[in-house]
């Protein structure tokens, strides 16, 4: 009875936001006091973890990745044959992390540290901070971490937050959902990524239920006071968080002739040079000022939502409805603003460019709504 | 006969009488002729000049010609060093903003360059929309800046030029702390970094003070962002006498006071900091 008791103190808390070195060391005694030489078997939901971790992980970056989270002895590492099937390499690491009784959340850890050096898998989604307070720009970290971790367990009980910073001053955050009456589910974490002092911050697998908890919970947690969809979605994190950040090569107009004005180009004929020349530079300079320049960010798709009356003269019939006419554009692309920027170059979109198409790379968003209503963009982007 | 000679002589009398009346005839002449004198007089003063000057050169040139080839090339560089020096003086004291105007004059496009010890760092451009009113268009600035509570600071509608010298002075000063933080990094490999952030408005370092390698904690804060140094500096030690000593005072104050990386310098020099 003692036993059963210290068991599911140990599993509801230490799962939690904080461990409790205590009961750690009282689990460890019981076990040598009951049954010494045995070891504790893992839980069903570490096991299934594992199994996901190392069927997601490709065999290449297991090495590295398991090295990097460092809860492995140096004999159990060597010790792992990585030419087996990954189904003798998930038994081979259960036996181990047995050995070294590693928790749910040391599991999470290494599921952690694999996505964030491969962040490019699932669909990113981008939300805007609004309304900074006064003393959002003095944020630090380990406030940041601790007023988020107590916002969001107080918003609900059963979740299960881990807090990193990478090198880059990203401060990534893996969240396990539990229920009210459920343990929070490893199976499905939500990953955020946010820099401090920008408004931005971008989530992966985030359901609509648990949207407006995370939201108000990071809300509190900057010092915001509101949040709202930025309408940027891409598989590349770097890349949206590059094309919000303003990281990519910007073409202003400048006095003096830039290099590439003065670049040859294959002359084809001397004659339509001689008529087209000039044309094409300018529409060339356009392109590249609109969207930039060198390697662009890379989106994979831009939708547009038309709400607007149908109008085609040849086709009165449309014409005359009286509703709008609602349809979805979607633009699809291995890298969208590339393919965007050689249509303008190449004259296939007309230049100047649309505000339609501008918006992309000047707002920062990929999904837009047309109504007929819309007012003209403005250049601002907040 | 004697009526054409009579006439003749009279007529030729009359003439003299009448000529004899009117004395001014030979006068104009004179002061004619004193007039002529004296642009001559002139002339010759204007050709002495110009041959003295004529001289005055060639001696010149014969000074300059003599002088050693090298220094012949070495006056005119100095001239144009000592030129393009004046013009970037004038360049930054008005404001160091290059602006282009574009879009058929409804825009402006201005360039902040920005530079710390003198190394010149990044260039930020903006383009300042002038119709319907003054709006902040198109621009690289990091979303990190806070351009509109700047905007609204220093009223950009009424007053561009106190809005671009206060986005130029936040921007030097981020350009500035960051450029300590690399020199930090690059230079003073003993100090761990533990906490920065992308605006960096926070710092937080790991000393190692030399007797028994007590590690100390220090946070910076940059509260002004517009000032590259700290305005508050605090040190946290297990042993909470240490900050608390005379010297960690006065390094508290250095760091106030002066740039990071030189800070960092002096104190290892006075061996307070590994």
């Amino acid at each position: 009875m003692g036993l059963f008791i210290v068991v599911s103190y140990y599993s509801g808390t230490a799962e939690g936001s904080k461990e409790h070195p205590q009961s750690t060391v009282l689990i460890s005694d019981w076990s040598i006091c009951l049954q010494p030489g045995t070891r504790k078997t893992m839980n069903d939901s570490s096991k299934l973890l594992l199994q996901r971790i190392v069927r997601r992980i490709p065999v290449q970056m297991l090495k590295t990745t398991l090295d990097k989270w460092g809860r492995l002895t140096a004999e159990q590492r060597q010790a792992i044959d990585f030419t087996q099937s990954k189904w003798a390499l998930t038994q081979k690491l259960q036996s181990f992390c047995e050995e070294n009784e590693v928790t749910l959340t040391r599991l999470a850890e290494l599921e952690m540290i694999h996505v964030i050096e491969n962040p490019n898998q699932g669909m990113w989604y981008t939300f805007q901070l609004l309304d900074p307070e006064d003393d959002a720009q003095s944020l630090e970290l380990s406030e940041f971490k601790q007023q988020f971790k107590c916002h969001l367990s107080e918003l609900l009980r059963q979740v299960s937050v881990k807090i990193k910073k990478h090198t880059d001053e990203a401060v990534w955050i893996r969240i396990a959902w539990g229920g009210s009456f459920s343990k929070p589910n490893h199976l499905k974490p939500t990953y955020v990524v946010h820099h401090l002092q920008t408004p931005y911050f971008f989530v992966r697998n985030l359901t609509s239920k648990l949207k407006p908890l995370l939201s108000q919970a990071l809300t509190l947690a900057t010092r915001h006071q509101g949040v709202k969809e930025a309408n940027l979605s891409g598989r590349n994190l770097a890349s949206i968080r590059d094309l919000l950040m303003r990281q990519y090569q910007h073409v202003f107009p400048t006095k003096y002739p830039s290099p590439h004005d003065e670049e040859d180009q294959p002359v084809l004929n001397q004659h339509i040079e001689k008529e087209q020349g000039h044309v094409a530079t300018h529409r060339r300079r356009m392109a590249r000022e609109v969207f930039g320049d060198g390697t662009l960010p890379q989106l994979q798709s831009a939708v547009y939502k038309l709400d607007t009356k149908f109008k085609d003269p040849s086709n009165r019939t449309m014409t005359e409805r009286e509703d709008t006419f609602k349809c979805v554009v979607k633009f699809s692309s291995t890298n969208l603003l590339e393919s965007l920027r050689s249509c303008a170059s190449s004259g296939i979109a007309s230049a100047p460019v649309t505000p339609l198409l501008s918006s992309i790379p000047l707002k920062g968003r990929n999904y837009f709504v047309v109504t007929d209503n819309t007012p003209g963009p403005s250049s601002q982007r907040h | 006969m004697e009526n054409t000679s009579t006439n003749g002589v009279l007529t030729h009398l009359s003439l003299l009488e009448v000529r004899a009346l009117s004395r001014g005839g030979p006068e104009p002449q004179r002061s004619r002729v004193r007039e002529l004198r004296g642009e001559a007089e002139e002339l010759r003063g204007v050709r002495d000049q110009l041959e003295a000057e004529i001289r005055a050169r060639k001696r010149l040139q014969e000074l300059r010609s003599s002088a050693d080839p090298p220094a012949g090339e070495l006056l005119p560089l100095m001239r144009r060093h000592s030129d393009l020096k004046q013009r970037l003086h004038v360049h930054h004291l008005i404001g160091g903003f290059d602006a282009v105007r574009t879009r058929q004059g409804r825009a402006v496009c201005v360039f902040v360059q920005t530079a710390y010890e003198g190394v010149f760092l990044e260039t930020f451009n903006m383009e300042l929309e002038l119709k319907p009113r003054v709006q902040i268009g198109r621009h690289n600035i990091p979303p990190f800046i806070p351009l509109q509570s700047l905007a609204e600071q220093s009223h950009l509608q009424t007053d561009a030029g106190a809005f671009l010298s206060m986005l130029s002075q936040h921007l030097n000063a981020f350009v500035g702390r960051r450029r300590q933080l690399q020199l930090v990094q690059e230079q003073h490999r003993s100090v761990e970094v533990m906490e920065s952030n992308l605006l960096c408005s926070v710092l937080v370092l790991l000393f190692t003070a030399p007797p028994e390698k007590t590690a100390l904690l220090c946070t910076l804060k940059y509260a002004d962002l517009g000032s590259c140094l700290p305005g508050q500096v605090h040190l946290d030690c297990e042993d909470s006498r240490l900050p608390e000593s005379p010297e960690w005072r006065s390094c508290c104050d250095t760091l106030r006071k002066t740039p990071l990386h030189r800070a960092l310098a002096g104190m290892k020099k006075s061996r307070m900091i590994l």
